[in-house]
């Protein structure tokens, strides 16, 4: 009985820990390569998952099918924002840059989910197609469509964006870029456009999670900072410029979490600050980090 | 083919080029002398465009590059190996000469640059799949001058080459440098090691606190009593 409670429990903390790497991802990519802290992650993926709702609600689109629309949307948006928000940033040196990206970000945090209130409202949605809620059996747990499809995207995502900056010349000239700004200048990479691409991926990502976190969890125009803070847990834990190690350590977090919710209630919340105490005391390179 | 004329090049609020004005034909080994902080740097900097001239201009064939962004000067053909050499030492040996050729009309021929590169240096093909960072200093400089070629450069910039790196090993990439220039490409060599860089090169220009000092055939810099007695030591 309690081994499958722990199984179950396990199953559960995969499926939300999965959406959590996803949602690290991104930010993990953009503080990496270009040394901006993009606090309003949150509020992008929150965008994305809004944009999925209106799509099954208005036009009865599949939010599965509604993924890839959400990721060129969002990828034009990160791209708008970059060049009117960002662009000036990226011109100063490493530690102002870090700081006056915070700000724009704070001031996106203030003002996109008021924006998305006026919109849509504060009530809170979540994506239901016909099918959430189905499950079948497995071994001796349940397992749920939507949050399996859920993780089968994620990981999908994540395989993907691996291939792009290990195996295409695009995604060496971000690793180049991300290493060594100035003599990625000298290769003839245009560090400029990089930086707006990459940027714009990381905002696509932060959509796509948002349709994820859509399809499982509660969505509200507030939910973007309690997003954000997540992704930065795992980024500390993970370390900083490793993509499958960024989601790895979003499922350890969603697992302890999960686990840690049965013996602690809603107190398992902490648990993550806790890691992320820890790992800035013990490790602060991250678990999979190099420097 | 470069013609830097009268450039003023400052950082920030700070003036650290006057009215610098310089040549590079075609096929030409110059080399650029001076000490430290007396702006050899600046100026190969200014030329991949990395640093904007406040007055001046810069010509490339016929092409004026000041206020181009860097990517254009590779593409019109220029390579600046930095003093740092700039290695990616996350990266495999491999991808950093594959980023080398990153500009598409370098990249189309990167295979048979491959080669070429690996036949220059054996080593960087052995340890091709190896992280550059783990690269001992020679074989990093190694690294630096065949991904500057793997751009197919006609304009190779090389800042101290020599800087931090034991004399047997500078002596193997002075030959190499040699080796480049005989075949054809122009070369731009910021030295500190002097007896050498005259030794090796046609013309060389002598960078005195910003400024051109004196510049000339390399023949008559050797001869000149200032040079001697400055960079040189009375022998």
């Amino acid at each position: 009985m309690i081994t499958q409670l722990i199984a179950q429990t396990i199953v559960n903390g995969i499926n939300v820990g999965a959406l959590y790497g996803l949602a690290a991802v991104g930010l993990s990519l953009t503080f990496g390569v270009m040394k901006i802290l993009n606090i309003a992650h949150g509020e992008f993926l929150m965008v994305g998952g809004y944009m999925a709702f209106w799509l099954l609600t208005l036009r009865g689109i599949d939010p599965f099918l509604s993924v890839p629309l959400v990721a060129v949307a969002l990828f034009l948006l990160g791209m708008i924002c970059y060049k009117f928000l960002f662009a000036s940033i990226a011109r100063f040196e490493e530690e102002t840059k870090v700081k006056n990206s915070l700000l724009v970000g704070f001031g996106l945090f203030l003002v996109v989910p008021q924006i998305a209130r006026l919109l849509w409202t504060g009530d809170v949605r979540s994506i239901t197609p016909p099918y959430s809620g189905e499950s079948f059996p497995f071994l001796n747990v349940r397992v749920a469509y939507v949050p399996l499809g859920g993780l089968v995207i994620a990981v999908a995502v994540i395989l993907a964006l691996h291939l792009l900056l290990t195996k295409t010349y695009f995604g060496k000239s971000v690793r180049g870029t991300s290493e060594n700004w100035k003599a990625a200048k000298l290769m003839g990479i245009n560090v400029e456009r990089t930086y707006l691409i990459t940027f714009a991926i990381g905002v696509a990502l932060a959509g796509v999670s948002g349709v994820l976190v859509g399809l499982t969890q509660a969505l509200t125009p507030d939910v973007g900072m309690e997003w954000t803070l997540k992704a930065l847990i795992v980024v500390v834990l993970a370390g900083i410029g490793s993509v499958g190690g960024a989601f790895f350590a979003g499922l350890i977090l969603g697992v302890v979490e999960a686990v840690g919710a049965i013996f602690m209630g809603p107190y398992a919340v902490a648990l993550g600050l806790v890691i992320f105490l820890l790992i800035l005391m013990l490790r602060p390179q991250g678990l999979f980090g190099n420097e | 083919m470069l013609k830097v004329n009268q450039i003023d090049v400052y950082h920030g609020d700070l003036q650290a080029l006057w009215g610098v004005s310089l040549e590079v034909g075609k096929g030409e080994l110059v080399c650029l002398i001076g000490a430290n902080g007396a702006g050899k740097t600046t100026i190969v900097e200014s030329i991949s465009c990395l640093l904007a001239p406040a007055a001046g201009s810069i010509w490339f064939n016929d092409e004026r590059l000041n206020n181009k962004p860097a990517h254009r000067a590779v593409q019109v053909g220029i390579c600046l190996i930095p003093e740092d050499k700039g290695i990616f030492r996350g990266m495999s040996v491999l991808e950093n000469l594959e980023l080398g050729a990153f500009n598409p009309s370098s990249r189309k021929l990167r295979y048979e640059t491959f080669k070429f590169v690996y036949e220059l240096f054996p080593v960087l093909e052995s340890r091709k799949n190896q992280m550059a960072g783990t690269l001992s200093g020679g074989e990093q400089q190694m690294l630096a001058i065949g991904r500057a070629l793997m751009g197919r450069p006609k304009l190779l910039m090389c800042d101290e080459p020599s800087l931090g790196l034991a004399p047997i090993v500078v002596k193997n990439i002075f030959a190499v440098i040699k080796q480049i220039s005989q075949s054809g490409v122009s070369i731009l060599l910021v030295e500190q090691n002097v007896r050498a860089a005259l030794r090796l090169a046609q013309r060389g220009y002598i960078i005195e606190n910003g400024r051109v000092a004196s510049h000339g055939e390399v023949k008559d810099l050797l001869n000149d009593e200032k040079v001697e007695s400055a960079y040189l030591g009375t022998a």
